[in-house]
């Protein structure tokens, strides 16, 4: 019996050889194609004499005014080549809201809220305790002050103070590491989804950091969860248009006005989950912030499946008998959430995997279409093509769908997962967390790409692809600097509350 | 002139809608206590588990008072409750089993409220209750799991003064305890206190005794036993009973103690002097026997939160109106107090029952000058006036000595005293009108 295991291990090992042999041949084909030809031409360049250079070049016959207007031509072409090409979009620095003390919520704090509201039934209840039980949350989380208050108190002005709170503080924290001046800065994109007042969040920064008046500024509200990339899409657009520019772009979620005050199971979700937080992100397209920048914007693919009913009606804003409003979402939302993925990685696909994987979707494709039977989808492994992925700590069950779907392990998840149980659900704001917790573990080199994946209402799937330009050396000042000694931290399948 | 009772009951009543706006939210430690912390209730802290401490801060207003905005308050709260995590847990009880505290972090329980009067008006009323719309009446229960231990209401005055209200359940400590508790929230508030000299016990569970050697025979343990009517933790009210409290100035109890050379403290002189009164009202409940009882400053424990008291009782041949009043001061002067090590036998190691009253079982005299009730300061402001009171008294009722603010006079410095006696209704009044014609207070 001893004599069996050995022959296999050693095969395997082969085999593993041999596969990445064949796969680095084949992601590297065109490099492989040319350099046979390369050197065979310069093989013979050297063969010949000078003299026979000089004469071969003269029979073909060029004179002064054909050779410069070959080179003019020459010069026209690059020129135009290099100018159609996309600006590159670099990340030159981020910064998350780090929540304070006093806005801590243990799940004791929460549950005896929760009791003590006149408008909760038994039911309701008992159902947030087995939601707040199963929901990956740790006992760090945060709720503006407001949400202290029995019963909540959400007026606009308390709303006001807890967006002017977790903004300006992410503002300020990354004026204080970019060294940005406030006037320099050109385009300014926010997006908060359930809080749209008048003046807009984004006036509301403009009037507090004293921004220039010829400022391109936008407020996207109402796009869900995934607006964080939506608004970094719309960033690099504009960045195309504006050379030389700073754009800034804020994503948040303001919970004090949205607090559900029904007994509906379907909308108390958002109560459990969702807690304060905040990002800001500042991109340029200046060819100077190339030296400092983290990141380059490789790809953004957004894919939006509202045409079909049941994806729109997902996650859905609406009252309820009693008239209080909240967000209801679906039962079929992790369903309809992996459809969107599929649809999405679709596209991301071809865009970043190596050759190999493409080949073999290609093949596993094709072989389906033609009728051949035992043929399963072959599902990429995009763990070839991303050093680090950030999930949308959307919940807990939206991590393990995505991990089970995308085939990662424990360790791609890792980030997010430690992300929901610090930080909570903080909606568009979430990635940017993640991202701070795989630098603050120094995970994050240079070369490194990192693939977000956000979710929202719409339904939406959307994806951003970056890739780090410097390794980001520990410790690093952030959310994360006073807690990730502690992480990561084991969560188990159900906290008991009570 | 003593003021009629339906005087006084109108009195409280006005005062209780005058105070308005109630807001409820909570306070909890900045940093997670961890999981399954637990501590322990020693045998004292259940015998103690009916009564409740109340007392109300008042600040005057100025510059300090009203830069102070409820965030402003509340911040550093959340360091304090950090070191104090225990406060901040929830009691636990299984059937059959020794309740416990849970430290999960829950929180105080913090109420804004405002007053519709100034804070001279209020404080002009000499009515002993005025402090109840100031201070939630709160007890544990019916829902344990979810009573908070302590609670602090502020409330503003119309003037802009603020009176900050603190109930304490006594189960998590003596009054020792909580007033260096919200002390130390005051230190807080105006910067960052050195920490080194706080600790706090580790309640763990006592390990089983060895039979214990033969000491010599333990004098009674002064508590009475009482059935809880319901599920709160509160002591069932057999007869309704009134507070009144009056300050005496300690040359005023010279005076009473003429030209003796060994001069007496003023806590026994004071007790001495009330239980006189109470014994001259020549009804049919005669107390012959009084409980004594002090809190414990000595070192050895410099423990934060621990109920360390020393009390026993005294039993007199014959009724207190027949002895000197010197005489009973130096006898209570005299008397041994008890460490109270008897009540391990009274209380059941693994239910925690059954339930007890301390305060209250005898005719019970609580000396308090110890406690640095007006160390609270809000940023170097300290109060004006502090009430203090004790919720779940037992029918004999109890007498606090208290230290009272030190006033500075033409004829240089006051000390005085603030009693506050809570007992049945219909001896109040007798009290007070004794007090007045023999000994000229109040």
């Amino acid at each position: 019996m001893p004599a069996e295991p050995l022959p296999q291990f050693l095969s395997s090992v082969k085999l593993k050889y041999v596969k990445l042999g064949y796969q680095y041949v084949m992601n590297n084909m065109l490099t492989f194609l040319l350099i046979p030809v390369m050197v065979a031409i310069v093989l013979e360049a050297l063969k010949l004499d000078p003299d026979e250079l000089v004469a071969l070049w003269r029979s073909l016959g060029f004179n002064a005014l054909h050779t410069l207007c070959t080179v003019f031509l020459i010069i026209i072409i690059a020129t135009a080549y290099f100018m159609s090409r996309p600006r590159p979009v670099y990340l030159v620095d981020y910064a998350c809201f780090k929540p304070a003390r006093n806005c801590r919520v243990p799940f004791a704090t929460f549950l005896e809220h929760a009791r003590l509201m006149p408008f909760f039934d038994e039911k309701s209840v008992r159902f947030q305790v087995r939601i707040l039980e199963r929901s990956g949350l740790g006992e760090e989380t945060c709720l503006p002050p407001a949400n202290h208050y029995i019963p909540p108190n959400s007026s606009m002005e308390a709303a006001r103070a807890e967006a002017e709170l977790v903004i300006f503080s992410a503002i300020d924290e990354l004026i204080a590491k970019t060294g940005i001046k406030p006037k320099d800065v050109d385009i300014l994109v926010v997006n908060c989804s359930l809080f749209s007042p008048t003046p807009s969040l984004s006036a509301m920064i403009v009037n507090k950091y004293k921004l220039r008046s010829n400022i391109l500024s936008f407020n996207l509200s109402g796009m869900g969860c995934s607006a964080g990339l939506i608004s970094v899409d719309l960033a690099r657009d504009l960045l195309q248009a504006h050379p030389n520019s700073y754009a800034l772009v804020v994503s948040t979620e303001i919970i004090t006005p949205n607090y559900y005050a029904g007994n509906e199971r379907a909308m108390l979700l958002p109560n459990c989950l969702f807690r304060m937080g905040a990002a800001a992100v500042l991109l340029s397209n200046r060819r100077r912030e190339r030296g400092r920048a983290k990141y380059r914007l490789l790809h953004v693919v957004r894919t939006h499946k509202g045409a079909d009913d049941r994806a729109y009606r997902c996650v859905y804003e609406e009252e309820d008998g009693d008239g209080n409003s909240g967000i209801s979402l679906s039962k079929d939302l992790m369903a309809i959430a992996g459809e969107a993925l599929r649809t999405n990685i679709t596209t991301v696909g071809p865009l970043v995997l190596p050759a190999t994987e493409q080949l073999r979707f290609l093949v596993s494709l094709v072989a389906r279409r033609l009728g051949a039977r035992g043929w399963k989808p072959y599902i990429p492994d995009f763990k070839k093509a991303f050093e680090h992925f950030c999930i949308h700590a959307g919940g807990r069950a939206v991590i393990d769908e995505l991990q089970r779907s995308l085939g990662l392990s424990a360790a791609n998840v890792e980030a997010s997962r430690m992300a929901l149980h610090r930080f909570g659900n903080t909606s568009s704001s979430s990635l940017w967390y993640e991202l701070g917790y795989i630098e603050a573990k120094g995970r994050m080199r240079r070369g490194d790409r990192v693939w977000m994946i956000g979710f929202g209402s719409g339904f939406k799937c959307n994806s951003a692809v970056w890739r780090c330009l410097r390794t980001v050396n520990t410790p690093v000042d952030g959310p994360w600097s006073e807690c990730i000694h502690r992480y990561p931290v084991h969560i188990p399948e159900v906290v008991k509350l009570l | 002139m003593v003021p009629s009772l339906s005087d006084e009951a109108m009195g409280v009543e006005l005062e209780k809608s005058a105070v308005y706006g109630h807001k409820f939210s909570t306070v909890v430690p900045a940093e997670a206590t961890g999981d399954a912390v637990t501590r322990e209730l020693t045998n004292m802290d259940l015998i103690m588990k009916l009564h409740y401490l109340r007392a109300v801060y008042y600040f005057k207003q100025s510059e300090v008072v009203d830069g102070l905005a409820i965030t402003d308050l509340k911040e550093p709260m959340f360091p304090w409750l950090n070191v104090y995590y225990p406060v901040t847990g929830r009691i636990r009880t299984e059937a059959g089993s020794r309740p416990l505290i849970k430290c999960n972090d829950c929180g105080l329980r913090i109420i804004e409220a405002k007053c519709s009067r100034t804070l001279e008006e209020w404080l002009s009323v000499e009515d002993s209750s005025r402090w109840r719309p100031l201070v939630p009446e709160k007890v544990l229960g019916p829902e344990l799991h979810f009573s908070p231990l302590v609670y602090i209401q502020f409330t503003r005055f119309k003037c802009g003064g603020m009176a900050i209200g603190y109930s304490w359940a006594h189960l998590l400590g003596d009054a020792v305890s909580a007033t260096n508790c919200i002390n130390l929230w005051g230190k807080f508030l105006k910067g960052n206190p050195s920490l080194e000299t706080l600790r706090l016990s580790n309640h763990q569970k006592k390990a089983e005794s060895p039979a214990k050697h033969v000491k010599a025979p333990q004098k009674p343990v002064p508590v009475k036993q009482v059935k809880l009517a319901g599920e709160c933790w509160q002591a069932p009210d057999t007869c309704k009973m009134a507070t009144c409290s009056f300050k005496i100035a300690e040359t005023d109890l010279k005076k009473m103690q003429g030209e003796k050379q060994n001069h007496v403290p003023p806590f026994a002189m004071i007790s001495a002097l009330i239980w006189k009164c109470l014994a001259k009202n020549g009804n049919d409940r005669e107390s012959k026997s009084a409980t004594i009882c002090r809190n414990s400053t000595s070192l050895k424990s410099s423990d934060m939160l621990t109920n360390n008291l020393k009390a026993s009782t005294i039993t007199l041949d014959s009724s207190a109106a027949n002895i000197d009043l010197l005489e009973l001061a130096t006898l209570i002067l005299k008397h041994e107090l008890d460490e109270l090590e008897s009540i391990d036998e009274l209380i059941d190691r693994n239910s925690g029952k059954p339930d007890f009253v301390l305060y209250g079982a005898n005719l019970t005299f609580i000396d308090m000058e110890g406690i640095d009730l007006y160390g609270l300061e809000l940023k170097g402001q300290t109060p004006v006036q502090v009430d203090y009171n004790i919720d779940g008294i037992g029918d004999e009722g109890a007498v606090l000595v208290l230290q009272g603010r030190g006033r500075t006079d033409l004829t240089g410095s006051i000390q005085e005293r603030t009693v506050m006696v809570t007992l049945p209704e219909d001896q109040i009044n007798q009290l007070r009108g004794v007090l007045s014609s023999e000994f000229g207070i109040a």
